[in-house]
Formats: structure tokens, sequence, C-alpha cells
């Protein structure tokens, strides 16, 4: 295979080791069906949904159990069938705890639902389907931006004349360390994301598509390629190689690799014409509109050195992480964080029957030796003003200066340096020598903000 | 075993680097200047940089338990400051005014603003300015290397000034003062590079310092900013004199080899805490300290610069780093 080198990148950034061996090579696994799954109501950014089934009903795989009526909001989705056992709180991974429904699924006729991959092949044709089909299938399917942070897909596709889009960007960076679940959907979800890329591109009325990976996946890079190149007819659609680089799939970083363009801060893609989308997004647009299943599974990998056996699962959303573990061979005696998500923008999760959500796209487990003694044992030391966190931040921010203006609640100060404006990345605290937990102190930061705000009204 | 498991923010991994491996890679990229200490002043020199670096950490001791602080010896910020210190003093030092000089850097310039991190000057080069307002005689006294069998050649009949008393630089000074034949003094300046003139303890051997500095680079744990800036702006300042008069400046690479600019340029000035943060704010100060040094040594009554420069630069970091505030990627944004 020949060596392939991504020409493109974005100033900043560090190189965290990669570890993507644990789970790069396992093929994606389907689950057997948990006893109870907990399917949060508030699973990503935006309005939380209201459940609209109530205790004891029963429910059936794929039926709305919550929704809303705000604008930013998805519905989701019951993943088995079963009945409502309890509408009540339950841990969730960031904001402590939410409401959910708990589904005790049904003793018979709960077969796990299987991938539909091998629907899609090359023949496969957006025009079938009329744009508002798609948006359509896209909202109530209650498809979310799988990579993160979650905001919902039908908001960024759905056409808009006051920010038309012309460049629709796919995010195959996968620049987390451990998480391969987008490596593996790449390669053997092949037609069906290209099918949600080309769908996703005539909902939003974009011309170029271009699809960025990072150059230490060179097997995802030739497969796609080879796959565009069997259909030449679909128009204006590249693979762009990006060097490996941590953040390089922050959506700001990738839009400067890819096409060279800058979103000023403050803004998002869509203010100059652009709509970034994550590799398991498209697949999931693929599914609901062809079989029009709503978004109730997903990929997530399991990784790290504290569990007995990682891989990529195709799990329903709402499975419980402790379940997901007894699973895999459970945890090994040296395990000493779990994360939901990559390490470095992850949440660590205390509560085990933690359900997982739309964006979980990955289990790590961690030992004392991958967390580092300093950071498990919470040492940190005064800041020498080394200047390293300035040299990595990828949005040219001055993150010490920042973090402790919040230490001490001056938030003049961090808002005059511009805390809005972090992406929350983590490599400012990756290379810290003094281990300070400046991503930290930035996101309570922008929590104390948040308040502030709402305070005044 | 599930209390064995733990919560933190963001990210969950990081770079095996600390506080303790930044200063100890500054301590090995010293060691060949020390090394080259040594092998000029024999136990001279053993004792001053012993005396310097346990009086550092003696002083951090002290200050900690009466603060009620937890130790903080294990950063080895200390044992920099000592070396550092130790580098910057003659040799023939009595070892309580390094006792004097060490517990003036620590106490007065670093504990006492803070610790760690916190203080505005560097320490070693204030605690060195309090030495030479406070024994002028000490600190300007000068011996000839160990190593050195004779007394390094005179400059001409007509200029009596023993090199065995000065250091090169002020050697050359005095000499040019005397009228001696500037290209002379040049010619003989120029075997300063190895390091066998008399001078400040870790300040002989540019040899080693680059060797040192080299390494620091590599590793990584100084950027190139400021010795660049330092090395370019003095370079510079110096050709511009040297073209104007050849005649009564010397030469500017005996500027750049000579006396404390190299030590100053990769060791000194490069203290992350009392340098700007920014790429942009440490050029500034880069340029700063090394016009300034020139312009000490050139224009000043003073043979070397080194010392007041980096001072008077550390006192305009914190207004270098606010006016290099960094503007994000994105531009600023319209609506704060």
């Amino acid at each position: 295979m020949a060596d392939i080198r991504g020409k493109f990148t974005f100033p900043g950034g560090t190189h965290p080791p990669e570890n993507k061996h644990f789970s790069e090579n396992s093929s994606i696994e389907v689950v057997p069906v948990p006893k109870q799954v907990a399917v949060l109501l508030s699973q990503h950014l935006g309005a939380v949904c209201v459940p609209t089934v109530a205790k004891k009903d029963t429910v059936t795989a794929g039926q709305v159990i919550g929704k809303s009526d705000a604008f930013v909001s998805a519905p989701i989705h019951s993943p088995v069938n079963g009945t409502v056992k309890d509408i009540t709180l339950e841990p969730h991974p960031v904001i402590g705890r939410t409401m959910a429904v708990i589904i005790e699924t049904a003793e018979e006729g709960n077969a796990p639902k299987q991938p539909v991959n091998t629907r899609f092949d090359k023949n496969f044709d957006p025009n079938d389907y009329t744009v508002e089909q798609i948006c359509r299938a896209v909202k109530d399917a209650g498809i979310v931006g799988m990579g993160g942070a979650g905001f919902p897909t039908r908001v960024k596709i759905e056409p808009n004349p006051a920010m038309p889009k012309e460049v629709l960007v796919i995010n195959a960076c996968e620049c987390e360390p451990f998480i391969t679940c987008d490596y593996r959907v790449m390669l053997e979800w092949t037609w069906q994301m290209l099918a949600g890329i080309r769908l996703a591109a005539k909902a939003a009325e974009c011309e170029k598509i271009r699809i960025g990976i990072e150059d230490n996946k060179p097997e995802a890079i030739n497969v796609i390629t080879d796959a565009i190149q069997e259909r030449s007819d679909i128009g204006d659609i590249q693979v762009v190689p990006v060097k490996t680089k941590y953040p390089q799939g922050g959506e700001r970083q990738l839009i400067k690799s890819v096409l060279g363009k800058t979103v000023p801060t403050g803004s998002i893609p869509p203010t100059i014409g652009i709509c970034v989308l994550n590799v398991a997004t498209c697949a999931a647009i693929a599914e609901a509109v062809m079989t029009g299943n709503p978004l109730t599974h997903r990929v997530v990998t399991v990784a790290g050195c504290a569990i007995a056996k990682p891989g990529n699962y195709y799990v329903p959303i709402g499975m419980r992480v402790e379940n997901l573990i007894a699973h895999c061979g459970g945890l090994t005696e040296t395990a000493a964080k779990v994360v939901m998500g990559g390490p470095m923008m992850g949440f660590a999760i205390a509560d085990l029957s933690t359900p997982l959500t739309k964006t979980s796209g990955a289990l790590t487990f961690l030992t004392k030796a991958a967390v580092t003694r300093a950071k498990y044992e919470k040492q940190e030391t005064p800041c020498i003003r080394c200047g390293r966190c300035l040299s990595v931040c990828p949005e040219h921010l001055n993150p010490t200066k920042i973090a402790h203006a919040v230490k001490h609640f001056r938030m003049d100060i961090a808002q005059n340096y511009y805390l809005s404006a972090c992406i929350e990345c983590g490599c400012c605290s990756y290379v810290c020598p003094a281990n300070i937990e400046i991503t930290g102190y930035i996101k309570t930061g922008k929590i104390l903000k948040a308040r502030e705000k709402k305070r005044l009204g | 075993m599930l209390s064995k498991i733990t919560v933190s923010p963001a990210p969950h991994i990081s770079q095996k680097l600390s506080t303790r491996g930044v200063m100890g890679d500054v301590i090995i990229g010293l060691a060949p200047a020390m090394a080259a200490a040594i092998w000029f002043f024999h136990l001279q020199a053993v004792g001053v940089i012993l005396t310097c670096v346990t009086a550092c950490m003696a002083s951090e001791w002290i200050c900690n338990l009466i603060r009620k602080k937890p130790n903080s010896l294990g950063d080895l910020s200390a044992v920099v400051t000592g070396l550092i210190l130790a580098f910057s003093l003659p040799p023939a030092i009595p070892l309580w005014a390094a006792v004097i000089g060490s517990a003036f850097a620590i106490v007065i310039c670093k504990m006492l603003f803070g610790g760690l991190g916190a203080n505005i000057f560097n320490p070693a080069m204030a605690a060195r300015a309090f030495l030479t307002a406070s024994f002028g005689m000490l600190m300007t006294t000068w011996t000839v290397p160990a190593t050195v069998d004779t007394q390094m050649p005179k400059i001409s009949a007509t200029n009596t000034v023993a090199v065995t008393q000065a250091t090169p630089l002020a050697w050359a000074k005095s000499a040019i003062k005397g009228k001696a034949d500037v290209k002379e003094v040049n010619a003989m300046l120029k075997g300063t590079f190895w390091g066998n003139v008399g001078g400040c303890l870790g300040e002989t051997s540019s040899f080693a310092l680059l060797l040192g500095g080299v390494y620091l680079l590599i590793r990584r744990t100084i950027t190139f900013h400021i010795p660049a800036a330092v090395l370019i702006a003095a370079f510079v300042f110096a050709e511009i004199f040297y073209l104007i008069n050849p005649d009564k400046y010397s030469m500017p690479f005996v500027q750049l080899f000579g006396g404390g600019m190299l030590i100053c340029a990769f060791f000194i000035a490069t203290d992350p805490v009392t340098a700007p943060l920014s790429a942009k704010g440490m050029w500034i100060f880069g340029v700063g300290v090394g016009a300034l040094i020139m312009l000490i040594r050139f224009v000043g009554e003073y043979p070397e610069g080194v010392m007041y420069a980096v001072l008077i630069m550390n006192a305009v970091s914190p207004l270098i780093d606010r006016a290099c505030k960094l503007i994000p990627a994105g531009g600023k944004p319209h609506v704060q």
C-alpha cells in the first residue's frame, strides 16, 4: 500500500499517543439486547425532551418516547420492545443527573438489531428522494451529530436561505486517541456512509463534498477513494488526506486544513457556507432515509488497557455502561478511570450505571499508568509561564491567562482573553508541565458566565 | 474495586512532562558549563557551585517551613537558581558572600513574591545585582583559570593592564581606552571560545554553553525565540557600532562569545517565569535584552551588561505580555 501523507493541517495542536491498536482491527460486533435500557431525555445540546409515554406503557422498538417542540431538539426513540418501568433520574455523563425513560425489555421478540449496511451498494441514487423527504426522515429519526457535541442534524442540513451552503465537509478524522468507531464505519459501511453523504449534500444543496481523513488511516482513505472512483457520476466529491494531529477533527480546525478557510470567532461554519458532518451521522442519515429507522443504535468503541475485550460494538442507545463492560469481559484490576468518549475530550464517569447516549462514540478504560501518576493524584504545581499551552492552542488563545482569571473569579479578564472562543480540545492541559487543569478551569468559566447571563436575564 | 475509579475534567491523559522534568533538563543543559567551570577553576568552582546550590535549597526549605507550605524542593527550581547564580559569580568570591547572595535570591526575590512562578525578577540576576551593589570589590576580582600557567599575553608595551585581573571584556574595554590596537585585542579575544580565560564561573566556555543551549533547544525545554532574538539583536547592535568605528569597538563575534552573552541567551533570559508568554512577546523581550547588553557594554561604565539588561527587561515583561495580547485564530469576535 502506498504511503499516504496528508499535506494539510492547521497551526497549533499536539500529538498524543494514538493508541488505536486496541480496536482498529476489530469488526463491528452486535451485542445482545440488555435486560433494561435507560434512554436519557437529554441526549445532547438543545432542548430536553418531554416523555410521550407513561409508566407501564408497552413500547416497540423505534417508537417515539420523548420529543420537544423547540427548534434545536431531536426526538428520542425506544431501541427495544418492552414496557416502561419508570421515568426517573439517571446519571448523565455530562450534566450529572437527568430524567430518563427506563424500559424493561420484553423477553420474546427481541432479536438484537442488525446494521443495515448490506442494503446499500454503489447503485444508490439520492435523487430517488426529495429534499423534503430527506429532511423529514432526518428529523423524525432524531439524528444528531454523533461525533461529540450532538447538534441536531436537521438544523444543519435543512436548506436555509439566510445561510446558503456550498461545501459539505465530512469529518472522518477521528483525531481522539483510542476511538476507532468511525474508522470501522468507513471500512465496513462504506456505501451506506457515501449514500448518507450524498443525501446530506442534496438536502443542504452543497455542490462540493470534501472528506477529511487523517493520514494515520490509509486503509480508510483507499477504500473510500476506490468507492468514489467506481461511481464517476456522483459529482465533485474528494477525499482529502490531512496530517495526523490532535484536534484535526475539530470542525474549525478541519475547515482550516481542508479548505484553508477560517471560521470567524464566535460564528458557526454555515456563516461561511460550510456544513460539517461526522461519518457516523452520515451513515445514520442514509439508514433513516432509506429504511425509516430512527437513531436507536450506534457503534461504540471499547478500548484501553483496563478492559478485557476491546472492540467496536453496535449497541442500543440507552444501554448502561456496566452491561457493556460485562459483555466485554469486565474491567481489569488496574482500572483507574472510565471515560465516556476519548481521553482528550471525554467525560470521566463515576457511576457505571450511566447509560450510553447518541453522542458516546467510545468508552475508554484507562489504567493509572495511562492516566499518568501526576494526573491521577491531581498534583497541581504553580504555573511557570512556560507558554506551552499558548503554542499548542489551535484557537490561538492564552489558556493559562484565562484559566487563572477563572480560578480567581475574574470573569472580566477571562472574557477579555476570549474565554468563549475556547473549543475545549484539552491540548493545553495535555502539555502543561505543572499539570494544571487548564481546560477544566475554562469549562468552569463558561458555566459561570452562562449562570451570570441567566441571572442578569 | 469501584472505589478506585476517579473522575476529573478532560483531558484524562497528559504528556509525561513535569516542572521537575523541565528544571532537570535545564540542569543537564548547564552540565557542560559546570564541567568547564570545574575544569578551568578546579576546587574554587566546586566550592562556589556547591555553596550556592546548597544555600538556595536550604533557604527554600526554611521559607516553606516558616510559611507552613509543603516542601517544594522537588521541583528543582532552587537548584537551577543556585547553579545560575554560581555561574555568574567570580570564582574567587568568598563563600560567605555566595551564601548571602543565594539567600537573597530565594528569600527576597522568589519566596517573598509567592514562590515558583510568581517572581518578577530572575532571582539569580537580582541576587547578583545585590552582591554587586553590596560587595563591589569581591564581585570584580577575577582570577585566572587554574589551567593557565602563565599570565595571558600583555597587550602591548604601552599598556600594562594585565588580563589576569580582568574578564576579557573588561580587559578589552580598558585596553581600548588605553589606546591599544583594537585589531590586536580582537585577535586575542577570539581565543575565548573554549573558555580558557578569566571571568565568571559559568560564562567562560562558549563551547560548553552552546552545547547546553542546543540540548535545551532539542529537548524543546526552551524555544528558539529568546536566544535568537538576544543574539541577533546583540550582533546587529555590535556590527553597527563596529562598522561606524572599528577602531573603538571590538568585533561583534567577540561580543557574542565573550562575557555572559551566551549564558544569558540560553539560560537566563529564557527563564520562563520572568519572560513573556507569547512568541511575539519573546522576540521583543529578547531584542530588548540583546540591545541593552550591548548598550551597557559599549556606552555604559560597566564592562558587562547582562545582569541589568535582564533585570530591566524582566520589569517590562508583564507590559510586553499585555501589549502582545493574542488574537484568536478566527479574529476578534464582533460581540463579546
